[in-house]
């Protein structure tokens, strides 16, 4: 029968962790998926795992430790995903974005990560090529990047050494619950699949799921737009990234760049980083745009004129084409990891928005945990969904 | 000539043999193709070897596998450079 311990709903690399994490454990697992593995967004972006670019706090604790665990897999599966720990340099344009980058600094390193202030010079020495009038930056060894999909096929891959059975092409419909208001089936446009638990993994489409079982996820698609490189030698060593790009990221963060209206306007901020083909990745850009992932010129001009700003030599080099994608944006920047309180055997693990990548492995982890009943590696009540409602009864 | 030596993809060199393996280890749709191998991802965007691509998966897979995007063009049309799409002048560059 189709019968299944656990469905997970989503192979984007979320998916395709939970399922990987469960199936070890010893779950009977189906992952289902509407189109094929990281049909999503998780093939549609870069491909960093960082803690630089995390608040102090939750975020970078469970950004570091899902780095550990990256270098793990990396040793244990026979599947290949490119990983490598090359580092990552913030860079700053102003005397002011140094100060600020200071402050930060200062506050990870006294929660012990290890990430340093360096000058313009020692900038210039790290990396040739970059502007010659930048203030100075912030420098992280352990960041680490990867090859997104090639993760996504690498936990399917060993997770079907654990028996896990995976249904691409199938497209979730319907999720029912029981008379006791438990998850009961997942119903796609080709079968019904039985099961008391379901992970919504559905990355900016979870919301459509949640509506199968009668909750509102606050999850928003968050457009990006990313240029590729032709193969060229190494311009950047490793993945650099404006100071403004954290300003971007974070409204809270009360700072104005002096830029042109066009990068102003579509909130974009210079990103590179390498790839293991030797083709450099240039972002980045956030939007509120739907689900539309058409590429936009102004977009694609914005870009170019912030990249050549920070790396002047990239102006002889062509760029090969254009892509988009849509981050899981959630209001308060923190991810859901969490079972569904008002429908027992729902579990959440999305709205990861920028860092889907980086969080993988630990929100596998951690789901993996929660449905087993142990204690999770960290105390995740921020990541409750539950937070959503009590927001709820304080505005109302 | 044999599969090994035939190439498809002149960009990124990639073999007929290679895409043929892929397509029967995994049974998986052009799209998924191209992310395992690369075919189809070099300079010229898939312009070349696209059409051979598809062909190649449809002929192994009897049933053709659905999948809406298949292998797409993404924009520009023909590779420019960074100086060119940003706007050579900049008022803060570097000197
Ligand atoms: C431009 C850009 C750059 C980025 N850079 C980074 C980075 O450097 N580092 C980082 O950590 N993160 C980065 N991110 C974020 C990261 O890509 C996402 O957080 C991550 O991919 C989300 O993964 P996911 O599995 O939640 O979603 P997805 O990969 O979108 O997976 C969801 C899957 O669910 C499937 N699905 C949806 N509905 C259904 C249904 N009803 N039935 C069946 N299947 C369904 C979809 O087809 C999809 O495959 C970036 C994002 C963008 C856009
Ligand atoms: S020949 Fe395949 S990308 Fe150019």
């Amino acid at each position: 029968m189709n019968s299944f311990d656990v469905v997970v709903v989503g192979a984007g690399i979320i998916g395709c962790s939970v399922s990987y994490h469960l199936s070890k454990a010893g779950y009977s697992v189906a992952l289902v998926e509407k189109g094929d593995i990281a049909h999503g967004t998780s093939s549609r972006c870069d491909a960093v795992a960082l803690i630089c670019d995390k608040k102090p706090g939750i975020d970078t604790e469970i950004g570091f430790k899902s780095i550990q665990l990256y270098k793990e897999l990396a040793k244990e599966f026979s599947f290949d995903f490119e990983f490598s720990t090359r580092g990552s340099l913030y860079v700053c344009e102003t005397e002011q974005e140094l100060e600020i980058a200071s402050g930060y600094v200062a506050e990870q390193r006294a929660d012990g990560y290890d990430m340093k202030m360096v000058d313009q010079k020692e900038l210039l020495e790290i990396e040739p090529y970059l502007a010659k009038d930048l203030k100075g930056g912030i420098w992280t060894e352990v960041d680490s990047t990867m090859n997104p999909y090639l993760v996504c096929f690498a936990f399917v891959e060993e997770a079907k050494k654990y028996g896990l059975k995976l249904f691409t092409h199938h497209e979730v419909k319907g999720v029912t619950k029981g008379p006791d208001g438990r998850v009961q089936s997942v119903i796609t446009d080709r079968t019904t699949l039985h099961t008391n638990r379901v992970v919504n993994c559905a990355g900016v489409w979870a919301a459509k799921l949640g509506q199968m079982v009668g909750i509102d996820i606050p999850i928003q698609p968050r457009k990006g737009m990313v240029l590729i490189s032709e193969k060229t030698k190494p311009v950047v060593s490793q993945k650099v990234h404006e100071f403004g790009y954290m300003l971007s990221k974070f409204e809270d963060i009360k700072y104005k760049r002096n830029v042109s209206k066009l990068v102003e306007e579509n909130n974009i901020a210079f990103t590179i980083e390498p790839t293991e083909a030797d083709n450099f990745l240039l972002g980045g850009h956030r939007a509120f745009k739907g689900y539309d992932i058409s590429s936009e010129n102004d977009v694609i001009r914005g870009i170019a004129e912030r990249a050549i700003r920070f790396l002047p030599i990239l102006k002889d080099i062509s760029c090969i084409r254009a892509y988009a994608g849509i981050r899981p944006w959630v209001p308060d920047h923190l991810p859901i990891v969490s079972e569904v309180e008002e429908v027992p055997g729902f579990y959440i693990a999305g709205g990861h928005e920028g860092d889907g990548i980086s969080m993988a492995p630990i929100t596998g982890r951690m789901i993996t945990q929660l449905i087993s009943g142990e204690e999770t590696d960290f105390n995740i009540d921020r990541l409750n969904f539950s937070r959503y409602k009590q927001l709820e009864r304080v505005s109302s | 000539m044999s599969d090994e030596k035939t190439i498809v993809c002149r960009c990124e060199e990639i073999s007929f043999q290679t895409i043929s393996d892929t397509v029967r280890e995994y049974s998986c749709s052009s799209r998924e193709v191209k992310l395992r191998t690369r075919a189809g991802m070099g300079y010229c965007g898939g312009r070349t070897c696209r059409h051979m691509i598809d062909t190649i998966v449809a002929g192994i897979n009897q049933e053709p596998i659905a999948d809406e995007i298949q292998l797409s063009y993404r924009p520009p049309a023909r590779p420019l450079t960074f100086g060119v799409l940003g706007g050579m002048q900049h008022d803060n560059e570097s000197r």
